[in-house]
C-alpha cells in the first residue's frame, strides 16, 4: 500500500466515510472531518509511519493532498536517514 | 462501521474483576472546580463502602498531603497514581491527545484501557474526558462518539432520549449508534424487551427534518432495530417511543426546557393566585412535586454528570462544580455500571444487530 492509500484508509476509518470519495483535492470539510477527527488522524498517521507532525505544520494542511504530501516527504526523509 | 482496534482488555478486565471483588475506579483527582480537595474527600467518602478500590490520579505530592487528612478513615482502599500534567479549563481539550498525554484524565483513561482500572471518573473538562476516552480507551466497535442517555422520568417513565448533549453536530450514522445505545439502556434499566425507537423531527413524514435527520431516517429504517419512524416534539412525553433519538444540540435544549417547566408553571400559577394565599400555598406544594417529576431521571442533574455511552470502558463524567458528595455518587454510579456490565451488553446488542450486515 502506498503512503496515500494508508492515510486514506486511516481517514476513512476515523471519519466513517467511504474512502473512495477522498481525493487529493478533498478538504477536511469535504470529508466531514471535525477537529477531533483530524487530531485522531494525525496521531494515527504518526504512529503508523513513526514520524512527528508538529501542530504548526498540521495547521497548514488545506486539503487531504497537503496532508499526504507532508507525510510522503517525512517518510522519504526518514528512509534516507 | 468504524471502531477503534479492540484489545484484550475485555478479557483482562473480566479476569481482574474475578480476582478483585472490589470495583477499581481511576479518579481524575486534578479535574474539577474544587480539585483536588473535594475530589480526594469524595474518594474517601466512596471508599467507606469497602467494595471499591480507588486510584487517585494526579500529582502524587499534592494528593499525598491531601489524603493525609483522612488517613484515619479507609485510606487503604485508596492508592495514588502519578500524573505529571494537568489540563486547565482554558486549554483546548485537543491538547490531551497531542501535547499532554500524561495529564491526570489521560493517565486514568489509560488505566482503564490496560485493565488496571474498571472505570474512570472525572469532574474536569467533559470534552477532555471524552477525548481521553476516545483516544486512550477507544470506542465500542460501531459507535463513533460517546453519547449521553437519560430517561424522561415521571411524565414518560418508559422513554429515554439520546443524545443529551455530547454531540452537538452529528453525522447521520451517529443517530444509529444513539438508537442502539438507547435501546441497550431501555432494556437494561427500564426492562423493556423490544424498545420502540423514534427519530425526533419536525414531522412524521420521512422527508421532514434537517439533512442529517432525513438521512438518519433511512439508516434507521434499514436497521434491524424496532424503528417506528419520526415523532414530533408534542409526542415526546406520549410514551409512543421508548427511545427518542436526536442530536446533542436538540437533546440538550429539550432537556433543559423540559426540566424548567415545573418551576415556571409553579411561579406563573402562584402569581395568578396572589390574592388567594391558602390556594397559593397548596399550589406551591403541588408544583414542587411536579418540579421533581420533570427532572430527567438519569444522574445528569440529580447527581451531576453521567456515563459516556459507547466508550469501550465505563467513563463517568461529573459536573465541574462537584463537591465531595457528588464525586462519591459518581464513583458509586461508575461502580454500578461496571457491575451491571453495560459495556458487554452494548457489545452484545451491536453483535446481534450486525448479524446479516444490516446494522
Amino acid at each position: 500500500m502506498t503512503v496515500e492509500e494508508q492515510i486514506r484508509e486511516i481517514m476513512a476509518r476515523i471519519t466513517h466515510v467511504d474512502g473512495s470519495i477522498i481525493t487529493r483535492e478533498s478538504t477536511f470539510k469535504d470529508i466531514k472531518a471535525d477537529s477531533l477527527d483530524v487530531v485522531q488522524a494525525l496521531v494515527a498517521v504518526e504512529e503508523t509511519f513513526g514520524i512527528e507532525i508538529p501542530d504548526e505544520e498540521a495547521q497548514k494542511f488545506q486539503s487531504f493532498g497537503d496532508f499526504v504530501s507532508y507525510v510522503e516527504n517525512q517518510v522519504a526523509q526518514k528512509e534516507r536517514v | 462501521m468504524w471502531g477503534r482496534q479492540q484489545s484484550d482488555s475485555r478479557a483482562l478486565r473480566s479476569k481482574n474483576m474475578a480476582q478483585h471483588s472490589r470495583v477499581r475506579v481511576a479518579v481524575d483527582a486534578m479535574g474539577g472546580d474544587y480539585a483536588p480537595e473535594e475530589i480526594v474527600k469524595g474518594a474517601v467518602l466512596a471508599a467507606r463502602k469497602e467494595d471499591v478500590e480507588i486510584f487517585l490520579v494526579g500529582s502524587a505530592n499534592i494528593l499525598e498531603k491531601e489524603l493525609a487528612r483522612y488517613r484515619s478513615t479507609n485510606g487503604s482502599l485508596i492508592r495514588l497514581v502519578e500524573a505529571s500534567e494537568v489540563i486547565t479549563e482554558n486549554e483546548s481539550p485537543v491538547v490531551v491527545i497531542r501535547n499532554k498525554s500524561d495529564c491526570s484524565v489521560a493517565v486514568a483513561a489509560k488505566m482503564v484501557k490496560s485493565g488496571e482500572a474498571d472505570a474512570l471518573v472525572s469532574a474536569g473538562s467533559s470534552a477532555a474526558a471524552a477525548m481521553s476516552a476516545i483516544q486512550f480507551i477507544g470506542m465500542v466497535d460501531g459507535v463513533y462518539r460517546p453519547a449521553i442517555v437519560g430517561s424522561l422520568g415521571s411524565f414518560a417513565p418508559n422513554t429515554v432520549m439520546v443524545d443529551l448533549g455530547a454531540n452537538v453536530d452529528c453525522k447521520p450514522h451517529q443517530f444509529l449508534a444513539f438508537a442502539i445505545v438507547g435501546s441497550v439502556y431501555a432494556k437494561k434499566f427500564l426492562n423493556i424487551a423490544n424498545p420502540k425507537i423514534a427519530l425526533l423531527s419536525t414531522g412524521s413524514e420521512e422527508s421532514k427534518g434537517s439533512g442529517a435527520v432525513r438521512e438518519a431516517y433511512h439508516i434507521l429504517e434499514k436497521s434491524r432495530l424496532n424503528f417506528i419512524g419520526n415523532i414530533e416534539g408534542n409526542e415526546v412525553l406520549s410514551g409512543k417511543a421508548n427511545v427518542i433519538v436526536c442530536d446533542g444540540f436538540v437533546g440538550n435544549v429539550l432537556l433543559k426546557f423540559y426540566e424548567s417547566i415545573g418551576s415556571h408553571a409553579r411561579d406563573w400559577t402562584e402569581q395568578k393566585l396572589k390574592k388567594y394565599p391558602p390556594l397559593r400555598a397548596l399550589v406551591r406544594l403541588a408544583f414542587n412535586r411536579l418540579f421533581e417529576a420533570t427532572r430527567i431521571s438519569n444522574e445528569t442533574e440529580k447527581q451531576g454528570g453521567g456515563i459516556l455511552w459507547g466508550v469501550n470502558g465505563v467513563v463517568r463524567i461529573a459536573h465541574g462544580a462537584s463537591r465531595a458528595p457528588q464525586i462519591a455518587n459518581a464513583i458509586e454510579s461508575a461502580k454500578q455500571a461496571v457491575r451491571a456490565e453495560v459495556i458487554e451488553s452494548l457489545k452484545s446488542e451491536l453483535t446481534q444487530l450486525n448479524q446479516g450486515g444490516t446494522l
